[in-house]
């Protein structure tokens, strides 16, 4: 009997003391995830790689969320589905980047960005409701853009709609319909917002020569606008903070001073030739790394305007590598032997950036100061993030930066980022959710997603 | 038997908490498993070569050999931190081994080999888990191999040193951030051996009737892994920044500090009772090193210190054990183990948490000298949430570990 006792006993001990973890307990707080609806531009739509593509689009940071939200009681969350790896094509639509081994004008084979190789996929209209209302290429603006969804608006000049919205626009034979129209259709009950970023991005992208900065007045209009347009179905959700493009690297890969010089030789023939027959001075040039030359529109010169790039200036990614590497782009032109500057539209100056981050902390200003306040809506400061993100961080031992390629989370245009970029930034906007309606929405394991893909 | 089942309960409800100190492993006998893995002070048998060498000279017989084998098997649960995310290592079994052989060439003198795996840790996450940027998989084990020498001083003082002869090997697989088509996630194992020596020197005093106090000094033990072997599976086009190549590894095996006092009362020294404290140098282990011969000139990592930090601990530990007659002898004992890691150093390659460790024991005498030993250990798992900052990976652990095992002693 005793013995029995001991055993029974030892046994009982034996499962009391084994311990088990509580699960992960998921709560909704204060809001309502039933119907989720993402609003915005191409880094909302799953836009990577340099085109709007299968599985890029699939791992789109809304897409990730959802399946988090869904956690919660939120319902189906359709994306307009792209069928192929190409990517959507139209006139103008670039390729899809992936890394391959390609050789430079001087010989020497690299891996870096090269063209999918496959069929463009045609753009036609999916012909569903969908959820993750992600438009590349849109500002704040388009909200209100009547037609901007209809095919029609695709041929007038200047184009009046957007190929991306013409595939999933619920009125595309509606000229007066615009993107705000599709709410009370949806009747979302929650939203992720990332909008605003174009209206200063484009003007970047484009070397601040070929676009404008969108005034910060309309900026407030338009964003306060969708955000009311937004409140007035009875949802309420986040909105995302405009990141600074300079923690990008489309903008941070080339340095301003990329004119390497390793023999006193040629420096000393340079700065002869820059001074006695171009009448350039003021360009001294020294051993190691040497600014690059720039246009300079207001210099006294007669037919060189040209000048030395500055600190803290950017080159675009975009720029023509092989003139740079071969052909004496941003110093002397082997071709016609005279100072040859970087154009313009591939460089960020001095004064292009002031205009930027104007631009930027005025757009930030206005979503944290006037529109999260006055909508009651909770804000993701991905601005902040990004920066983080460019001086470093690590998740589950996996270190990430903001450097093209080798950093780990964007992909390989240099502007959106990678499956693994876009479940971090996934995470960022779950904490904000958290943070602002008390829910318990468990973040995604980062770990599952990948990064850039090298062969 | 009522006594020993109401005294085991006691342990149990009276330790509310946790599981798992650092790499050190402290099955070494089964009599001394039985009380709570305690020892510093005993002479049962051949195990004092390891337990105390001071001690060797006490044991009675001419000839003396003792071995067995654990069952030790670990069950950890792990839930990441602000994820839905839970998993659990792997279950295996690790046997610790022990075996020891003395030999009284006079009345007062006592040589002996002690062979045995004081150090060790194996364990196996399951496959693609979320921390495996940190560790898939690990297994380390060491043998010891101590010649000993004993002596004693009449049937009062004796001491005992032992020359400490380790060798090892090291086998850990974790998984490398780089993504391609045909390998569509990197990975590296490192593997390799090797040996060092160290020694073990020990007191022993029996100053009254029944009374044994022992004090024993493990150094510590720098086993270096020399020209070990990195084997990187990645997409081909990263093969220059991993390319395989040879590695060092430096892991410190901690040294130890034990005091102990055993008392034995009753009819004909029916009871005993004995406590230890044992402090481990863990201060030693400041972080595990990797240095890897560079062998490409686009080579990504050729040296990575992959920070520790394991805080020095006191081990108290108490035993008892009751001869129910000249055939059967009962055992059982506890200590509480604090684990060595800081909360924000908790690495899952060592998940520690503190532990408190609950045994109990049974010899079977069939004839003198001969003696069956059973003892069971199981540790309490409780809960333990950190983070390895450096690699910012948070989450709770869970353990719990039982570990049968057997023995066999013979003296003559």
């Amino acid at each position: 009997m005793k013995k029995l006792l001991f055993i029974i006993l030892s046994l009982a001990l034996f499962t009391a003391c084994e311990r088990k973890i509580n699960e992960f307990s998921v709560t909704t707080g204060s809001a309502n995830f039933k119907t989720y609806v993402a609003l915005g531009n191409s880094l909302v739509a799953g836009y990577a790689d340099g085109a709007l593509y299968k599985s890029g689009q699939a791992y789109s940071t809304p897409a990730i969320i959802a399946r988090q939200l869904q956690l919660a009681g939120c319902g189906p969350f359709v994306q307009p589905v792209v069928t192929s790896e190409y990517g959507v094509g139209f006139p103008g639509s670039g390729p899809r980047l992936v890394l391959g081994p390609s050789t430079a004008c001087d010989g020497s084979v690299s891996l870096g960005p090269v063209p999918y190789i496959g069929e463009k996929e045609p753009l036609a209209p999916v012909g569903y409701v969908v959820q993750n209302l992600g438009i590349p290429g849109m500002k704040s603006f388009h909200m209100f853009a009547p037609g901007y969804g209809s095919p029609l608006g695709l041929t007038t000049n200047p184009p009046t709609a957007n190929p991306y919205y013409v595939r999933f626009c619920t009125e595309p034979m509606n000229p007066n319909f615009k993107v705000v129209d599709e709410f009370p259709k949806l009747m979302p009950t929650f939203f992720t917002m990332q909008l605003g970023d174009n209206d200063v991005l484009s003007y970047a992208l484009s070397g601040g020569v070929g676009d404008v900065i969108t005034d910060p007045a309309l900026f407030a209009q338009t964003m306060g606008g969708t955000l009311q347009a937004l409140k007035a179905t009875g949802a309420n959700g986040v909105v995302a903070t405009i990141p600074d493009v300079t923690s990008i690297p489309y903008f941070t890969t080339v340095p301003y001073n990329g004119i390497v010089l390793t023999r006193q030789t040629l420096v000393d023939s340079i700065n002869f030739f820059m001074s006695t027959y171009f009448g350039l001075p003021q360009l001294v040039y020294k051993l190691g790394q040497n600014p690059f030359l720039v246009a300079d529109p207001t210099s006294p010169h007669p037919v060189f305007k040209v000048r030395f790039m500055k600190p803290g200036e950017l080159v675009l990614l975009s720029v023509p590598q092989d003139s740079l590497k071969c052909y004496g782009m941003g110093i002397i032109s082997r071709i016609t032997s005279t100072p040859w500057a970087i154009p313009t539209e591939y460089v960020l100056t001095e004064d292009e950036l002031a205009n930027i981050q104007v631009a930027t902390t005025a757009y930030n200003d206005i979503i944290t100061k006037q529109l999260a306040p006055t909508f009651g809506v909770g804000i993701v400061d991905l601005n902040a993030k990004m920066k983080q993100l460019q001086s470093g961080i690590v998740w589950d031992g996996i270190k990430m930066n903001a450097n093209y390629v080798t950093g780990g989370a964007f992909s390989l245009d240099g502007i959106h980022l990678n499956p693994r970029g876009c479940a971090l930034s996934a995470n960022y906007f779950i904490e904000a959710i958290n943070a602002k309606f008390g829910s318990t929405i468990p973040q995604v394991d980062i770990t599952q997603y990948p990064g850039v893909k090298f062969p | 038997m009522r006594r020993f089942t109401t005294l085991l309960l006691f342990v149990c409800l009276a330790a509310t908490t946790t599981f798992g100190g650092g790499y050190q492993v402290g099955l070494h006998s089964m009599r001394n498993i039985g009380m709570g893995l305690i020892g510093t002070s005993l002479s049962y048998d051949a195990s004092a070569l390891f337990y105390n060498p001071g001690g060797a000279a006490f044991v009675k017989d001419k000839w003396s050999f003792s071995g067995g084998v654990s069952f030790l098997m670990a069950r950890t649960t792990f839930q990441a931190t602000d994820v839905n995310y839970q998993t659990h290592l792997k279950s295996q079994i690790n046997t610790p081994l022990y075996f020891y052989a003395a030999f009284k060439p006079t009345k007062d003198l006592s040589v002996g080999l002690a062979i045995n795996t004081p150090y060790g840790n194996s364990l196996a996450w399951e496959d693609n888990w979320k921390g495996r940027f940190l560790i898939q998989n690990l297994s380390f084990k060491a043998f010891t191999f101590q010649p000993t020498v004993s002596y004693k001083f009449g049937d009062i003082l004796g001491i005992g040193v032992g020359l400490v002869y380790a060798t090892g090997s090291v086998d850990m697989n974790k998984a490398v951030p780089v993504n391609g088509n045909d390998v569509p996630e990197g990975s590296v194992n490192i593997k390799g051996n090797a040996s060092s020596f160290g020694f073990n020197a020990g007191i022993m005093v029996h100053p009254v009737k029944g009374l044994s106090i022992g004090i024993d000094y493990r150094s510590k033990i720098e086993m270096k892994v020399k020209g070990g072997t990195a084997t990187f599976t990645v997409p081909a086009s990263l093969g220059g920044s991993f390319p395989n190549t040879n590695v060092d590894v430096m892991l410190p095996l901690p040294a130890n500090l034990d005091f102990g006092a055993s008392y034995e009362f009753g009819k004909s020294n029916q009871f005993m009772i004995g406590i230890n404290l044992c402090y481990v140098f863990w201060n030693t282990y400041d972080s595990l090193i990797f240095n890897f011969e560079k062998v490409s000139p686009t080579q990504a990592i050729t040296r990575s210190a992959v920070p520790a930090l394991y805080q020095s601990r006191l081990i108290p530990r108490i035993g008892f054990q009751y001869k129910i007659n000249e055939v059967v002898t009962v055992r059982c004992g506890g200590y509480y183990d604090p684990s060595p890691v800081q909360s924000d150093y908790l690495n899952p390659q060592t998940p520690s948490t503190d532990q408190v460790g609950l045994t109990c024991g049974l010899s079977v005498n069939p004839f003198k000298g001969f003696s069956i030993d059973a003892a069971f250990l199981y540790i309490m798992g409780t809960q333990r949430t950190g983070s390895f900052s450096p690699d910012n990976f948070k989450g709770t652990y869970s353990n719990a570990v039982y570990s049968p095992g057997i023995g066999l002693s013979y003296s003559f």
